[in-house]
């Protein structure tokens, strides 16, 4: 009974959240001429920050983060949604897979702790992470990494693998042809498969970063991530590698697997992710 | 006004329609003109407004362009970061269709410096900060080029300008690319503005110089209203000459053949006949023209022939007598006036025919017997004569013929003729028991003809046969000259002016004596004219009276002329006075009353009135009356002149007569040697003088008749022999 009347309580302001004007966009000066934006929705002071980092070449904006930011704000959580500057100041557009790429794995994560960083400096200082897909990798490695003290819980929405759409030999093969020009200095634009782009056009480096997360990497970071982590997955996922879920569960995480959803987890799973979430945020604190 | 031909009234109505068609096809044409000059105008428009169009469609897409690339992360990202700039302009820009391949681009940093040199130097280097405008046009190797420069900012909500970009394009050659244009002729599309900067693009307009292409359904149009006009004139003028050609051949040749057909019937109205309207028309009209001309033709020669009947039937009707079918008087005047001009007639024989005592044949049978007494002569008179002889009445009982180039014996041998045919016909059929006789004068003349006298002298010679005791055909001669007077106007007027003055008449009284003892017992007052100094004698003046119908008249004035002679008491009237009475006297009460008046005025004288026998077959009741009422005033009666007439012995035996003079040719038979004659003479008298009359002896001019008359038993008697005795 109470879920449901928390339930439409919740539908009620995110249907008013847009109207509200909640969201503040924020701006981050990583270096001179780089500029990342975000989206700011402050929440009370007593309850865990949420910072939600979307998916590869995707912005704040995008709809599955959108709606969970809003969702979370709207239950009183105060959410930043950073958008990855992917090496373009004041992104604000997802990045096409035949863009040149310059940008790289650890770059991004450099931008993930400067708005950890910033949101301790507008005074929260236990931050729940939720990433999207790619984001979900990042901030995985990222915390594996980093260990940052303000980081109290991870949300790892349809976690990828990271892989390419390309056998596992062709993708070593790959990845040695890339170190190879990465150790040769060149910086030609090339164009392989990566992720879900078929034609990922990159200089070596950026390349060479991201086909360095593999999923036993991330399956190994997992063993050192310093918060508890859940794993929110969609039944009808795609873009999932067969028993990556199963995988997942193997790790000792808590993984829940919303039915039917698909790897954005839209639609009529809208709802039930942003409840979910709400409800491992809960749980842990 | 002078009348129009057909044809040519066909010309002008051709020249007027053609005219009019011609003012039609102008109109047209001008119509035409105004509406294609407007239709034009209106493409022009069109095009014109394709060109705006146009233009504003280029400027939305260079702004769409604009507006993408501006606000383009990646636009930023090699703004900021040039190392993949040259890819970013040559692959990016063009794999993800944000610039058409048309157009080029630079992106210039803040200063105006070119990110990256252009590889063929296309757009400049540098920017010339600041501008005035946001494009310019510039014309290179011919052709315009548009530079379009946009504001590249740090993002889409900031004022913050990162740097510049730069589009390069073909104005002309992007509106081309625009779409379709069904007015402006795109290809021929030029530009007439000179470089510089421009505001806005749409400045274009005003330079841009548009032809409007062909308008394929106009052209098309206007060439098959131009095929279909000059087809129109083309049939027209056919069809006019067709029309001219038809109207010629079924109009106006059958409409002259026609029109010398009703000519030439117009001038062989007689000859010809409606068959010569026989030309085949083709035209129902034409056909029923000839019809309606040929049957009124018909009609016309039909009422022709009537009146043509009517007026030979006119003209023989008033040439015509209608009681005998003879020729009438006016035939008579004009044949006689032809025959006098006609100078082919060499000659001519003029013959009279005259009914003896016709008048009392009509008075005693009466008029319808007297007709067909006056039929029946002019059948007999007409079958008598030649073939081609005309009878002619002039009147009563006076016939009359004309025979040209006939000689006197021929015409003598036809009036014999004549006289057989008169003498063989019954006319005791009609209820005549006297004999019916005509007498005959002829008279004959030669060229130049003067029938009028002929007239004359043929009456003369027909009064001579009238004569008694002279043959029935006389022929005038010179020696009838003494009966001229019938024909002498100064003796008829003696005659007309004694009747009007009884004075004028003297008398000669021839004694009546008494046999044997010669005793004069009264005088017969023989009749004569004193005119102008000259006596006119009893021939002549008889001739006339006769001639002139004045018996009565002459009768009164004779009564008047010797009742004077009376009252002067002439020695020899003191017996008493014969008086010769006409014949038409003797019916008439003016001429009884005169006598018994004279005789109330002289009772003591012996009036003895002679009549002759005409006077009693004459109204035989009428006179015979008048004679009782004279005999009872104590007048005698003497008949005159017995024996030179048919001396019908019935009538004298009911004759109320007194006494009867035998006429002297019959007296002068007494001196023949033919005994027979004698015999027969003197047996009259003895059976006359046996009934109880006097008789009286005339013309004794002799002693020998004398001694006869006595001996034969004649009463009385006078004469010139008589009177010589009783003057010694």
């Amino acid at each position: 009974m109470c879920r449901g009347l928390f339930r439409l309580a919740l539908i009620t302001l995110v249907a008013l959240a847009p109207i509200a004007g909640w969201a503040a966009l924020v701006t981050l000066d990583l270096q001179p001429g780089l500029t990342a934006r975000a989206d700011y929705l402050p929440g009370a002071k007593n309850k865990p920050a949420v910072l939600i980092l979307h998916g590869f070449l995707q912005t704040h904006n995008f709809h599955t983060v959108r709606n969970l930011a809003e969702g979370l704000a709207s239950a009183g959580y105060s959410v930043l949604t950073p958008t990855l500057t992917l090496g373009v100041t004041h992104r604000g557009q997802s990045l096409a897979c035949e863009a040149i790429h310059t940008h790289t794995h650890e770059g991004n994560a450099r931008e993930i702790d400067a708005w950890l960083a910033w949101l301790q400096q507008h005074g929260h200082h236990r931050i729940v992470l939720v990433g999207h897909s790619m984001g979900s990798a990042e901030l995985l490695l990222y915390l594996a990494a980093r260990k940052p003290k303000s980081a109290v819980q991870f949300i790892a929405l349809s976690l990828v693998e990271t892989r390419a759409d390309i056998d596992a030999e062709s993708l070593e093969r790959l990845r040695r042809r890339t170190q190879q020009k990465l150790a040769r200095g060149e910086r030609d634009v090339v164009r392989h498969p990566l992720s879900y782009c078929r034609n990922f056009s990159a200089v070596p480096k950026t390349f060479a970063s991201y086909l360095s997360i593999s999923p036993d990497r991330l399956l190994a970071a997992m063993r050192h991530l310093p918060t508890p982590a859940t794993f929110i997955m969609g039944g009808s996922d795609e873009r999932l590698g067969a028993g990556w879920i199963e995988r997942l569960k193997r790790t000792g995480n808590k993984v829940i697997v919303i039915p039917n959803a698909s790897h954005f987890l839209d639609g009529e799973h809208e709802f039930e992710l942003i409840d979910t979430v709400l409800a491992v945020i809960k749980s842990a604190s | 006004m002078r009348e129009l031909k057909l044809q040519h009234l066909y010309a002008l109505f051709l020249l007027l329609s053609l005219g009019l068609l011609a003012g039609l096809a102008g109109y047209a044409h001008h119509n035409l003109e105004l509406v294609t000059r407007q239709a034009r105008a209106d493409e022009d428009h069109a095009a014109r407004e394709e060109m705006k169009l146009a233009v504003q469609m280029l400027d939305q897409r260079l702004q769409e362009i604009i507006q993408r690339i501006a606000a383009w992360d990646e636009t930023r990202q090699h703004l900021l970061d040039p190392e993949y700039y040259p890819l970013w302009r040559d692959v990016r820009v063009r794999d993800t269709g944000a610039l058409p391949a048309t157009m080029r681009i630079a992106l210039y940093r803040r200063d105006g410096r070119i990110v990256a040199p252009d590889p063929d130097a296309a757009l400049p280097a540098n920017l010339a900060m600041p501008e005035t405008g946001g494009m310019s046009l510039r014309w290179e190797a011919a052709q315009p080029w548009l530079y379009v420069r946009f504001p590249i900012l740090l993002h889409p909500d900031a004022e913050v300008v990162l740097g510049h970009g730069l589009i390069k394009l073909q104005p002309l050659a992007e509106i081309r690319t625009l779409g379709a244009y069904r007015y402006a002729d795109i290809d021929n599309l030029q530009l007439s503005q000179p470089n510089g900067t421009m505001h806005h693009i749409a400045d274009l307009i005003e330079h841009l110089q548009v032809r409007t292409q062909p308008n394929p359904v106009l052209t098309s149009a206007l060439e098959e209203v131009s095929r279909l006009t000059i087809f129109a004139v083309v049939l027209a003028l056919a069809l006019a000459l067709l029309l001219f050609y038809a109207l010629r051949r079924l109009l106006v040749l059958p409409i002259r053949q026609l029109s010398k057909e009703i000519n030439a019937l117009r001038e062989k109205a007689e000859a010809q006949s409606p068959a010569a309207l026989n030309t085949r028309h083709h035209l129902w009209e034409l056909k029923q023209l000839q019809e309606a001309i040929g049957d009124y033709h018909r009609r016309l020669l039909r009422l022709h022939r009537e009146v043509e009947h009517s007026s030979r039937q006119f003209y023989r009707q008033a040439r015509q007598d209608a009681l005998t079918g003879a020729y009438n008087r006016r035939a008579f005047d004009e044949d006689r006036v032809r025959l006098e001009r006609d100078k082919r007639v060499d000659e001519c024989t003029l013959i009279l025919f005259d009914c003896d005592h016709f008048k009392a044949i009509n008075d005693t049978y009466g008029h319808p017997t007297g007709d067909t007494v006056i039929r029946a002569l002019a059948g007999c008179l007409t079958r008598a004569l030649r073939a081609d002889d005309r009878l002619y009445r002039l009147g009563g009982d006076e016939f009359a013929t004309l025979m040209p180039d006939c000689n006197i014996d021929t015409a003598m041998a036809v009036a014999e003729r004549c006289l057989e045919q008169v003498h063989r016909h019954d006319f005791g059929q009609y209820g005549i028991t006297e004999p019916v006789t005509i007498s005959i004068g002829l008279a004959h003349g030669s060229a130049p003809l003067d029938l009028s006298v002929q007239h004359k002298q043929a009456d003369l010679a027909m009064y001579t046969a009238k004569r008694p005791g002279h043959p029935k055909l006389a022929v005038y001669e010179d020696s009838l000259g003494s009966l001229s007077s019938l024909v002498d106007n100064r003796e008829v007027s003696a005659v007309y002016e004694a009747i009007r003055q009884p004075d004028l008449l003297e008398f000669r009284y021839q004694h009546i004596v008494r046999f044997p003892d010669l005793r004069p017992e009264y005088a017969e007052a023989l009749c004569r004219i004193r005119y102008d100094g000259q006596i006119i004698g009893p021939g002549a003046i008889f001739a006339i009276v006769q001639n002139r119908r004045l018996d009565v008249e002459f009768d009164l004035a004779v009564i008047s002329a010797i009742r004077r002679d009376l009252e002067a008491d002439l020695p020899a009237l003191r017996q008493g006075v014969s008086i010769n009475l006409s014949a038409p006297g003797v019916v008439n009460d003016k001429v009884i009353q005169s006598l018994l008046d004279l005789k109330a005025a002289h009772p003591e004288r012996k009036i003895v009135v002679e009549i002759t026998e005409t006077a009693l077959i004459t109204q035989m009741t009428v006179a015979t009356a008048n004679i009782e009422r004279l005999r009872r005033a104590g007048c005698l009666m003497a008949l005159d002149d017995f024996g030179s007439g048919y001396s019908s012995l019935r009538y004298l035996a009911s004759m109320p007569v007194d006494m009867v003079k035998f006429d002297m040719s019959l007296v002068r038979l007494l001196e023949q040697e033919d005994l027979r004659q004698r015999l027969v003479v003197e047996d009259i008298a003895q059976m006359v003088a046996t009934a109880g009359y006097d008789l009286v002896a005339e013309g004794i001019e002799t002693e020998t008749l004398l001694a006869r008359v006595v001996d034969v038993g004649f009463s009385h008697g006078q004469g010139f022999h008589l009177d010589r005795l009783l003057e010694h």
